[in-house]
């Protein structure tokens, strides 16, 4: 098994944003460019994630544009972090779940979420406080659909598409253990923080993969992207954020600690400390890194560099982690 | 005329590559992609095969009004805009509840407009407003991102679509054995350019000039030809040259009959 077995790149959001303006039509073709890189060196998957009704145009249907790279790519496999499990319709998920994994030759990650912006919800005559329970109905139903349940032919031969639980939550550990899934965490969390929910969610049974979202730039020019990232999180969090008794941007201080902890997360410098720091979170108990350094403002050539610099000269040093 | 080749039965992505590509050598306009138990999510099918065939419109034929129709428009947009701009979403109504399927349709016309929008319908009011919904309530809501070109081609198919379609100035595709006089012979303002199709079978391809000729008589425009991949090149070189023209010169059919250039 190859180190880039282990590794996956993260996270296309097909954002339009005032900071990195795009026509949506090239962020889809670019995306099926990238992911064509990313399969051909080797990397595990592509991860994709899910917004909707919102300027920015976040891509708020990420199994079609799944879809467009499954039929561009052979084997990199195609997740989503996350699909926002409660705000689709459980029967018609099913049908669409089931139509791409099959159409990619089992290549589906789905990694499920649940969705915390109001607007959202409601635009689609959901309650936002509902989303635990559409959770676990929407997953029962999923599930029964891909296992033929009710007597009809289950909608794939494969086995079922592996499932990750999106979140840090209590509540979402214990519901991917109990479920049988696997974790996807956030990039925001501390290595003791990894050490602990990874503990947590093997005591209660949990047997999956667990995988972390991980923000690197390796070489030159990290300082820079981090300052674009934190500006980056400074406009969503001030737009989307709902604090303990204020919204996004009216809460300054908040917005702003959330953020340093964001950018404090994102690992850069050359090769070799960048890998050390992925060493590091694979030595917490991770076994798949979703490795971040796809924005909207990053231009595709300086995207492409990065993604041939992780797998030349950061993932051959990860040999060993986490062992 | 214009022709869709439905390549009824295949499932999988190299076959549905093959048939799209077959489509367009034989200078077809495209496939057109039915919901069935074998490909139980055309759209998904339309996406993956955006980036494999260039060129060939892509239809996905979708129930429509059961699940939330931001949903499906969400879903019809991206795919459009991995196809940059080929797809036709063609919708059947999901129940016998046409209310239904008249407001999913208006809210996928309404969403794929470049503009926000309200919708208080009897089935679905967007935003809802739900009181529990605290932060940011809207009273309306954007479709981000809208479909690639300044309008979502969009058909309805099924007899009882039919009048919602009229109505709208919707593309409409019926049945092989549905009696096309009925409606679409009062075709209003609004909708006497809007395209109309049916769905053909072919057996002979001389013996579908002929329907086609007579589709022509209450404005057929475009034919959706369930037939294997194989079929695309009678369909392109003997039937879709005989129906472009109100007529042909003198000669020409037989000539073509005669010598059969395509097959020298």
């Amino acid at each position: 098994m190859g180190e880039l077995d282990r590794v996956g790149l993260a996270l296309w959001t097909m954002q339009s944003t005032a900071a990195g303006p795009g026509l949506h039509r090239t962020l889809y073709r670019r995306f099926g460019e990238d992911a064509q890189l990313a399969d051909r060196l080797g990397f595990a998957a592509v991860w994709i994630g899910e917004h909707r009704v919102w300027y920015d145009g976040w891509c708020p249907a990420p199994l079609h544009a799944l879809a467009y790279v499954a039929g561009l790519t052979e084997r990199i496999h195609l997740g989503t972090a996350m699909y926002l499990v409660p705000q689709h319709d459980a029967d018609g998920a099913a049908r669409t779940l089931a139509q791409l994994d099959e159409l990619s030759g089992g290549r589906l990650e789905l990694g499920a979420g649940l969705g915390y912006r109001d607007p959202e919800f409601d635009a689609l005559g959901l309650q936002r406080n509902q989303r635990g329970k559409l959770m676990d109905a929407n997953l029962d139903a999923i599930e029964a659909a891909w296992a033929g349940a009710g007597g009809e032919q289950p909608p794939t031969k494969r086995p079922a598409p592996r499932i990750w639980m999106g979140g840090m939550a209590p509540q979402a550990i214990a519901r991917a253990a109990r479920r049988g899934y696997g974790l996807l965490l956030p990039q925001t969390l501390s290595l003791d923080e990894v050490r602990r929910i990874v503990e947590s969610y093997r005591e209660q049974g949990g047997a999956a993969p667990v995988g972390m979202l991980r923000e690197i730039w390796v070489g030159e020019g990290g300082e820079r992207h981090a300052r674009r990232v934190s500006l980056h999180l400074t406009e969503e969090a001030g737009s989307w954020w709902a604090m303990k008794d204020s919204f996004g941007f009216a809460a300054p201080e908040q917005i702003a600690k959330q953020v340093a902890r964001g950018v404090s997360g994102i690992a850069t410098g050359e090769a070799d400390a960048v890998a050390e720091r992925l060493r590091d979170t694979l030595d917490a108990g991770v076994d798949h890194l979703a490795v971040r350094f796809a924005f909207e403002f990053v231009e595709q050539a300086a995207l492409h560099d990065q993604i041939h610099r992780l797998a030349e000269d950061v993932v051959p040093l990860l040999a060993g982690a986490g062992a | 005329m214009r022709f869709l080749l439905d390549p009824i039965g295949l499932a999988t992505l190299a076959a549905l590559t093959d048939a799209a590509t077959a489509a367009r050598e034989s200078g077809l306009d495209g496939i057109y992609l039915t919901e069935s138990a074998a490909l139980p999510s055309p759209l998904i099918a339309a996406a993956a095969l955006a980036g494999r065939v260039e060129d060939v419109l892509v239809a996905a034929e979708i129930t429509l009004g059961d699940r939330h129709p931001l949903e499906v428009a969400e879903e019809a947009a991206v795919t459009d805009l991995a196809l940059d701009g080929r797809l036709i979403l063609v919708a059947r109504p999901a129940t016998d509840d046409l209310s239904r399927f008249a407001e999913a349709l208006d809210i996928v016309r309404l969403a794929c407009a470049p503009r926000p929008f309200r919708f208080e319908g009897n089935h679905w009011q967007v935003p809802a407003n739900l009181p529990e919904n605290e932060w940011l309530p809207e009273e309306q809501v954007r479709l981000m991102p809208g479909p690639p070109l300044p309008r979502l081609e969009l058909w309805t198919a099924g007899a009882a679509a039919r009048p919602l379609a009229i109505e709208r100035g919707l593309g409409h595709l019926i049945g092989a054995d549905d009696d096309p006089g009925a409606g679409l012979a009062q075709l209003t303002k609004a909708s006497e350019l809007a395209p109309r199709a049916r769905r053909e079978q072919l057996t002979d391809p001389l013996a579908l000039v002929e329907r086609l000729r007579e589709g022509r008589e209450w404005g057929q425009d475009w034919a959706v030809v369930s037939a294997p991949a194989s079929a695309a090149p009678d369909l392109g070189s003997i039937v879709r040259p005989r129906v472009q023209m109100h007529k042909l010169s003198p000669g020409l059919e037989a000539f073509w009959d005669t010598e059969r250039p395509w097959a020298q």
